[in-house]
């Protein structure tokens, strides 16, 4: 039943979209904002057709629909200039089923969640409509079955995702925050844009079942699209030394936090790395590389995470510690154990991040722990007060990636200061 | 309590501006206990508009509601208009004639000023609706276009320069310069956080024990590194850990870098001080409460502000090098910018409205000459929009306050109560506005229910341990330091389990805790992913998708598998005992004894009971309720617990009374202190949980068999009571159901408090807005929407006002206090509450943030008052005017309060009913307007009708015996039959 298995996989990326416009409609008819009942029913629906539909395609996957379905699905052609074609094709395997149903239940958990949790909130819809950008990217992303179509996926889960941060915009720190978001993945984002360029060129296609042929590339050109993959995962999973934003993050209403950055979206880096493991595979290289960035990563996230005081951060910080592990994992070959990993790891986090205001009752429900000092302290004090500014500080990371781009800041300030200027001397505040 | 007093005169500018710094800064302690406190303690010395005007200006604040929202207020009725005029006549005071414009009034202008959208400040905004027909001055065009005309030829009014320059980041950032604060702040959170951190992290700040200064110091030296907008600062560090300099020393070095000098200097550090209000404010509050600090050393304010002056001394140096600006301070004053230049069109937008509430014609306009615009102008300054919102505040004060009083006082008209039958129940609660709903219900059933108001720590000031608690903790007004303590412990024969589960539970909870904290550790992360990932995921789903099911499930399996062993309290110690009882093991000369004298229960109890009135016609079962909430996800917890319990659970204070009513020992000594207790008479003890609206009975099991039916039949009206109190709450829900039936609106109610998503699991204290003092016979059968206090306080039983002194001395301070906190977190949520609770984030177990970090949030979450009405408490005493007077000159507190008008006080004659209301320092009469009040059979037909606030109305049911009869059975139909 191909057409329906087709179907299936659209709608499972659809869905969720398809509240957008049903409230945009209604915005411009009624000339105001839907109610919140409205709101949530329009992407629960949609959410839950989703679910849907994953569940059915997980089906055929399995074979609840005669022969268990494996591969690419093709859903013909997205654009075609002369010789270059970009496809639209999904994948069906065991990843892409498992990561497409288990994000979307995580996301109608958290819509149901927020439904309560956002109650006479002013951004109750935009809260609603994002979600359903987010759910629409995170399917793309598990179902893609080519690159053009990840990383359309990857911009929509990263648009949502600095949307998210910035949710209460009125505030300075969540505005700035959201910005510093946006342009690690900018720039984390173009290693993703290049290697797929790269690739198209040398592989003569983008697709997923291509990446197997990258063996017979030279040394040096697949290990260069294995490190720029690298680069994207890490700046989407916040891989040192991309790890800044992850902890500014916490900006945005609980429930987007845990889903973003206790479940989904920090793990998407690594569903990366898993798609285009058959690059990885033949780099040992990058593999090695993604070992080092991995362990750093995960030894800093420790270290900090010994030192924060805010519940979040310090979430933040111990979700970041696993994912490093999970890189390791994947460059190391553990494939199967690295999702599990990843799995289990999200189902964790996103019960601690939902129950993170708990954690005053939760003090006076277990008393204080009187916390011994460490092996370092007693052997080192001097090195362990370095230790511990260096984790307080978090290495000055942002600092550092500031003064790295500060040449580019200050043009942009130049600019801004122009227009500024421009925007004043023109501007008309009436007759005065 | 409040440090008024003044340093020494020797004192420098420095220490005297942290010391009004200390004053003014938020006094809220960590957060594990919530207190209500006025949130401008401070400025309570001063009369209420001056205290509030100078506070707001002093932290940036608004001191009332804005001007949008009172207007919308007016247009609503809320105000009523009359009350706006007479505000105005109030304020005008004889000014009201003596200048007129063409037939414009000045009391007529003033009226125009305040309801008219006179002041826009968004000329972009309002040139764009002009355009598009959307604003209202398109209702007349031509006027309008008279009036821009006008007002373009000049003369212009003075505009207003709001704008306020305290430290040189006010000017960088009028300059367009980088905001030093930024930087600055991020670094002071940073540390600040991990000094006071409470527990949280693994690893606190290194040699944190000798105070704030010395270990950031410390810090930087052992090569910490600096932030890049404070490059220079680690330097200066180093070179402070060598001398180990003092800390006020330090401001003053800074402040010499700075370029801040003689009379600048202590406004300066005042406005330093107050940058970053939560942090300095904790800082400041645990300098002086260091037993909240779990540090021996207590932080103090002044290492806080080192500190920053010294990250921004070298921040604000780099910023001003940027700018080629100077760094010295009077200097780089020069330097501020003009304000900016006020549009023509604003000024239209004033005089367009007076021009049509002064009937002139678009000609008229266009004919006002130079000097009938300027002295227009200087009419309009006279009443700036801080005097508008004044009035108008007090508008909205006085409309609200003539409906309580002319209700109370059509209450008092109705035939008086002449029963002399036995009550068939009585039922004490705390004085809680939000038990005055289930008192109502209880009172509907039967004419025979009485109940009574009382502080709801029922008199018994206690430092108390519960059966599981680690220590004791004081359950009493946070003024009073108990002087006895109280054990709950297992019975004899449940020993033996209870050390058991004791163990057991300490076994979970140590667990749990590790758990806790090796999941965020590198190799448990991992291993807790896999082995409780998916159980977390099942739970998680449970409790969002069916949580009170998961919870009652919960509560079912704890009380099958490993039930509460029976417990007793050490209510009263052996005579003589006191020694004996306290453990060898703590030996400390400052223990305290547990439990109390036979005669110290004896004084706790009569008091209590003459407090409230009740020393004859005792029923035979009087039912003692304390309060507390239960709510998950939810750090104020604590503020929606007993404020007469210091932000805990009533509970133990109810039972612990009941208790010590029972004995027939303390019965005996009450007896010889003249209360009377029948020998018939049984007190319970219980607790109401106002999030879930369950009540919880203690020591049923000691009930004698005789009380047995007359139990249960308080109970019964207490179970129907919570569940009509369910229902009224929920009214108030826009999430729940406005016609639900009361079971249904039981359940919602429960779901509230168990589900882990919800931000506003009961409201507290909202909407609160008046406190009666006098017997229940003035208010019974009003319904006053949950918004009073009510105390009961029997004039008659007072000859000597010692019963009223008490009774103010007490419910003064604490109710001004929640309804001031209210007051402040409600007209500035952002400033003076903690805002939307949304995207809180707990730090260090002490305090809440907005997101990844920000300054310290205290007061009040938007969800806690999003409906409250901010007004001063309406405080109405059944005492007379020259009783009242007494006592506030026995009791300074409460005639600070009083005098200058932090609370409304009114007078109601015990005798006579005349009313008086405390206006400027003295007793003025109130004269009630005849009113027929609404009447409903039942309060559901009243407040089922809408979600907004309600005037008071009479419930024919809840209205004593004399004047609905008594022939009839106790109870009522479910309020689902009332539709018919």
């Amino acid at each position: 039943m191909p057409d329906l298995l087709h179907l299936m996989l659209a709608l499972a990326i659809i869905a969720p979209l398809l509240a957008v416009p049903a409230i945009g409609v209604r915005v411009l008819l009624a000339d105001r904002f839907p109610g919140e009942d409205v709101a949530y029913r329009l992407s629960a629906a949609g959410l839950l057709l989703s679910t849907l539909a994953s569940v059915v395609v997980f089906g055929f996957f399995a074979g609840a629909f005669g022969e268990p379905v494996r591969g690419e699905i093709e859903f013909g052609r997205w654009l075609q200039i002369h010789d270059y074609e970009i496809p639209l094709v999904l994948l069906v395997d065991r990843v892409s089923v498992t990561i497409s149903l288990f994000a979307v239940l995580l996301t109608v958990v958290v819509a149901r969640f927020s439904r309560t949790y956002l109650h006479k909130e002013p951004g109750f819809v935009r809260f609603f409509v994002l979600l359903a950008f987010f759910a629409t990217g995170t399917q793309l992303v598990a179902l893609a079955g080519a690159l053009e179509l990840f990383f359309a996926g990857w911009e929509v889960l990263g648009i949502s995702s600095a949307m998210f941060i910035g949710f209460f915009h009125e505030r300075d720190e969540p505005v700035r925050s959201s910005v510093r978001a946006f342009g690690t993945y900018r720039f984390a984002d173009a290693g993703l844009l290049i290697a797929t360029v790269v690739t198209f060129e040398l592989l003569g296609s983008a697709r997923f079942s291509a990446l197997g042929r990258a063996g017979t590339l030279p040394a040096a050109e697949s290990t260069l699209i294995a490190l720029l993959f690298l680069l994207s995962a890490m700046g989407k999973s916040a891989q040192l030394p991309f790890s800044g934003w992850l902890p500014r993050a916490m900006e945005g209403p609980t429930p987007s936090s845990a889903l973003f950055y206790g479940a989904v979206s920090i793990h998407a880096g690594l569903f990366l790395l898993l798609r285009v493991w058959p690059v990885l595979e033949v780099s040992p290289v990058a593999r090695a590389a993604g070992v080092v960035v991995g362990l750093a990563t995960a030894v800093y996230a420790a270290l900090v995470v010994r030192v924060h005081t805010d519940a979040k951060g310090a979430l933040a910080h111990a979700t970041l510690a696993q994912v490093g592990l999970i890189v390791v994992e994947i460059c190391l070959g553990w494939i199967t154990l690295a999702l599990v990993h990843l799995v289990c790891h999200a189902l964790l986090r996103l019960g601690q991040y939902l129950r993170a205001p708990s954690l005053i009752h939760d003090s006076h429900r277990f008393g204080h722990a009187h916390h011994r000092p460490s092996l370092l302290e007693r052997a080192a004090p001097r090195l362990a007060v370095r230790a511990y500014a260096a984790s307080l500080h978090r290495l000055r990371l942002d600092d550092r990636i500031d003064q790295a781009f500060s040449p580019a800041l200050t043009v942009a300030r130049a600019i801004d200061r122009i227009d500024r200027r421009l925007r004043s001397a023109l501007s008309l505040d009436g007759p005065s | 309590m409040s440090g008024h007093a003044a340093p020494g005169s020797d004192a420098g500018p420095v220490e005297r501006a942290l010391a009004r710094a200390a004053n003014v800064l938020p006094d809220q302690g960590p957060i594990g206990v919530f207190v209500h406190h006025n949130t401008l303690h401070a400025y309570q010395h001063q009369p209420f508009h001056d205290g509030v005007q100078a506070g707001a200006r002093d932290l940036g604040a608004r001191p009332y509601l804005s001007l949008g929202e009172f207007r919308a207020a007016w247009r609503s009725g809320r105000i009523e208009d009359r009350d706006v005029w007479e505000e105005i006549d109030r304020a005008l005071a004889g000014r009201a004639d003596g200048w007129q414009l063409r037939g414009l009034e000045r009391r007529q202008l003033w009226h125009t000023l305040l309801v008219s959208d006179c002041d826009p400040e968004d000329a972009a905004g309002l040139a764009f609706t002009v355009e598009f027909g959307r604003a209202p001055q398109c209702a007349d065009l031509p006027l309008w276009h008279a009036a821009l005309a006008r007002v373009t030829r000049g003369p212009r009014p003075q505009p207003i320069d709001e704008r306020t320059f305290r430290r040189h980041r006010d000017v960088l950032v009028a300059l367009d310069g980088d905001d030093s604060d930024v930087p600055v702040h991020a670094e002071l959170i940073r540390l600040g956080s991990g000094f006071l951190d409470h527990g949280h992290a693994r690893v606190a700040l290194p040699s944190r024990e000798r105070g704030f200064l010395p270990a950031v110091s410390e810090l930087y030296a052992n090569g910490g590194p600096e932030p890049r907008a404070c490059a220079g600062v680690a330097a200066d560090m180093r070179a402070l850990a060598h001398e180990s300099a003092d800390a006020v020393a330090v401001i003053h070095r800074a402040l010499g870098q700075l370029g801040v000098h003689g009379a600048d200097v202590e406004p300066f550090v005042f406005a330093t001080a107050l940058a970053l209000p939560g942090w300095s404010g904790m800082f400041s509050r645990l300098e002086r409460h260091p037993h909240e600090h779990v540090c021996d050393r207590p932080p103090t304010l002044a290492e806080f502000i080192a500190v920053r002056l010294l990250l921004e001394r070298r921040a604000v140096g780099q910023v001003c090098s940027g700018l080629h600006l100077p760094i010295v301070w009077p200097e780089l004053r020069r330097h501020i910018p003009p304000p900016p230049v006020r549009p023509a069109i604003l000024d239209a937008a004033l005089l367009w409205p007076i021009a049509r509430s002064a009937g002139w014609s678009p000609a008229a306009v266009a004919d006002l000459t130079d000097a009938d615009l300027d002295t227009l102008w200087r009419e309009c300054a006279a009443c700036p929009p801080l005097m508008r919102r004044r009035l108008f505040h007090e508008a909205y004060e006085r409309t609200y306050r003539r409906w309580i009083l002319d209700a109370v006082a059509a209450r008092r008209a109705l035939p008086p109560d002449g029963s002399t039958e036995r009550p068939r129940a009585q039922f004490v609660f705390c004085i809680d506005e939000r038990e005055e709903s289930i008192r109502r219900s209880i009172e509907e059933q039967h004419p025979l229910y009485l109940t009574f108001g009382v502080a709801g720590f029922f008199g018994i000031a206690m430092d108390y341990r519960g059966l599981y608690d680690r220590e004791a903790a004081a359950y009493c007004p946070v003024v009073v330091t108990p002087a006895h303590e109280v054990h709950e412990r297992a019975v004899a024969t449940e020993l033996n389990w209870h050390d058991l589960r004791l163990r057991l539970r300490d076994r979970w909870h140590d667990w749990e805790r590790r758990a806790a904290a090796a999941s965020r550790t590198l190799s448990g992360g991992a291993g807790l992913s896999f082995l409780l990932g998916p159980f977390s995921a099942v739970k998680t789903l449970a409790q969002v998708l069916a949580p009170r099911r998961l919870s009652a499930l919960g509560d079912q399996v704890k009380s099958r598998v490993a039930p509460r062993p029976a417990t007793r309290l050490s209510a009263l110690r052996p005579a003589g005992g006191a020694a004996a009882a306290v453990d060898a093991g703590h030996g400390a000369a400052a223990a305290k004894p547990v439990g109390f004298s036979l005669d110290e229960a004896a004084d706790r109890v009569t008091s209590t009971l003459r407090n409230i009135g009740l020393v004859r016609d005792f029923a035979p079962i009087v039912v003692v309720l304390g309060h507390g909430s239960t709510s998950l996800n939810n750090p104020h917890e604590s503020a929606h617990d007993c404020g007469a319990c210091g932000g805990r659970r009533g509970g133990a204070n109810a039972r612990l009374f009941a208790d010590m009513a029972n004995r027939p020992d303390v019965r005996e000594a009450v007896r010889q202190r003249g209360v009377d207790i029948p020998s018939d008479v049984w007190f319970v003890g219980a607790l109401h949980d106002t999030a879930d609206d369950g009540v919880s009975y203690y020591e049923l099991e000691a009930l004698p068999a005789s009380h047995a039916t007359c139990f249960q039949e308080a109970h019964a009206a207490l179970e129907a009571a919570r569940r009509e109190n369910a229902l009224e709450r929920s009214r108030r829900f826009d999430d729940a159901r406005l016609d639900e039936r009361s079971e249904e609106a039981l359940k919602h109610v429960q779901s509230r408090s168990t589900l882990l998503a919800q931000p506003r699991p009961e409201y507290g204290h909202c909407t609160n807005a008046v406190c009666i003092v006098g017997r229940r016979s003035v208010t019974r059968g009003l319904h006053l929407d949950r918004r009073a206090f009510l105390v009961s306080y029997d004039p008659t039983t007072d000859p000597d006002d010692s019963v009223i002194e008490r009774i103010l001395a007490a419910v003064g301070p604490v109710g001004a206090g929640i309804s001031l906190e209210y007051y402040f977190s409600s007209v500035d949520n952002e400033t003076f509450g903690c805002g939307t609770k949304l995207p809180h984030n707990v730090t260090g177990l002490i305090g809440v943030m907005n997101g990844h970090q920000s300054d310290l949030r205290t007061g009040l979450p938007l969800q806690m008052v999003e409906i409250h009405e901010p007004m001063r408490l309406l405080l109405i005493v059944e005492a007379t005017p020259a009783a009242l007077l007494r006592v506030a000159s026995r009791q300074p507190e409460v005639a600070e309060l009083v005098v200058n008008a932090w609370v409304q006080l009114v007078s109601l004659d015990p005798a006579t009913g005349a009313m008086q209301e405390f206006v400027d320092g003295r007793f003025v009469p109130y004269v009630p307007e005849p009113t027929l009040l609404p009447v409903v059979d039942r309060s559901p037909e009243w407040h089922l009708r809408s979600r907004a606030h309600l005037t008071p109305a009479l419930v024919r049911r809840a209205l004593p015996a004399a004047a609905v009869g008594h022939d009839r059975q106790p109870g009522h139909e479910p309020a689902g039959a009332l539709g018919a």
